[in-house]
């Protein structure tokens, strides 16, 4: 049996994708079987964000409708064999696919990986519904800011009330020098709000839009400090122990290594 | 700028504090899931039962609020009575 998470968040622009794809990427490094789902039908990106635009043939709507074969719409990653996407449609509507329809074909995936992540489209209408239908657990993606933990607040209780169990938090774009300034959400205070399960925190990172331009997912980067936070994450979810560092420590060291350079203006 | 804000205004409260005040009062309204009909109907409600008891409750000063607590939110209502027999 295949674990089916489903990475959502209500708000857009908070890194579903980002998150979707590094996980997916840090949990085949670590020997998993994954297939990473982009169920944003109408607004395909988790295939150039992985770097696989050029490979699609088929797409998700092609299975459902039976003009293609799953194996066949399937794209490989090009670094990492066990790693799969199933790409969404581009120009169809989000209405192209039904809940009953996701779950069957997560069904069809799921003797053959052993986790399936599916990335949601913003917002709490179908297209949300169908990424959460067929899933057995919850990843909800916020950044510290008052819109996104909001929405993130209304999709904890849309996902409680569809009983998949305890959603999963993961807070986004955490800017340790704000924070210490009392000028951003602290993690404690976003934990406190949404009360539900952390399961890691990523900083706010600039080599994301590198390695996103690239279409390289940042976990490949050693010295990508939101690549090793996705790292812990995937750890976490295959069942370690990895404590959750404190980023103030982490980045005041970076910072105070940049400030010897003159680099560091807080 | 802040040197003088910080002079004659006194410390400001940091903006990450005020966020969390206003998210936290936000989210027992987006949680309790009262519309503003729902709300007004409660009120009249509220008002006919009072009104079984006590025959100076104006309606229309009815105040419904909710509140955020340390352990539970609550709904609180108030109902003024109107001072007819002061003396």
């Amino acid at each position: 049996m295949a674990r089916v998470i489903t990475i959502t968040s209500g708000k857009g622009g908070v890194g579903k994708t980002t998150t979707t794809a590094n996980l997916g990427a840090a949990l085949a490094m670590q020997g998993a079987r994954v297939a990473v789902i982009d169920a944003d039908i109408g607004l395909r990106n988790l295939d150039v964000v992985m770097g696989l635009e050029n490979r699609i043939v088929y797409d998700l709507v092609d299975v459902v409708e039976g003009r293609a074969r799953l194996r066949q719409a399937l794209i490989k990653d090009k670094r990492l064999p066990e790693l799969c996407l199933l790409p969404a449609a581009q120009t169809r509507d989000k209405d192209s696919v039904r809940p009953d329809e996701m779950i069957g074909l997560i069904e069809q995936l799921n003797g053959e990986f052993d986790y399936i992540l599916i990335d949601s489209p913003a917002g709490i209408e179908g297209g949300f519904r169908n990424a959460i239908a067929g899933a057995n657990e919850v990843v909800i993606i916020t950044t510290p800011e008052v819109s996104a933990v909001r929405d993130a607040d209304r999709i904890v209780g849309l996902v409680e009330a569809a009983e998949k169990g305890p959603p999963h938090l993961v807070i986004n774009r955490i800017k340790p020098r704000l924070v210490n300034r009392g000028e951003m959400f602290s993690v404690e205070d976003v934990v406190e709000m949404l009360a539900i399960n952390l399961l890691g925190i990523v900083p706010e990172d600039e080599t994301i839009v590198t390695s996103t331009n690239r279409g390289e997912a940042a976990v490949f980067d050693q010295r990508s400090f939101a690549g090793q936070a996705f790292i812990n994450i995937a750890r976490r979810l295959n069942g370690e122990d990895v404590p959750i560092i404190a980023l103030h420590d982490n980045q005041g060291m970076f910072d105070r290594f940049l400030g010897l350079f003159g680099r560091n203006k807080a | 700028m802040g040197f003088f804000e910080n002079i004659f205004r006194g410390q400001r409260e940091s903006s990450a504090k005020v966020a969390k005040e206003r998210l936290l009062t936000v989210l027992v309204h987006d949680r309790i899931k009262l519309t503003p009909d729902m709300l007004e109907q409660l009120k009249s409600d509220l008002s006919e039962v009072i009104a079984r008891y006590v025959s100076s409750v104006e309606p229309s000063e009815i105040e419904v609020t909710i509140l955020r607590g340390e352990i539970n939110d609550h709904i609180k209502a108030e109902f003024p009575l109107r001072r007819s027999n002061v003396s």
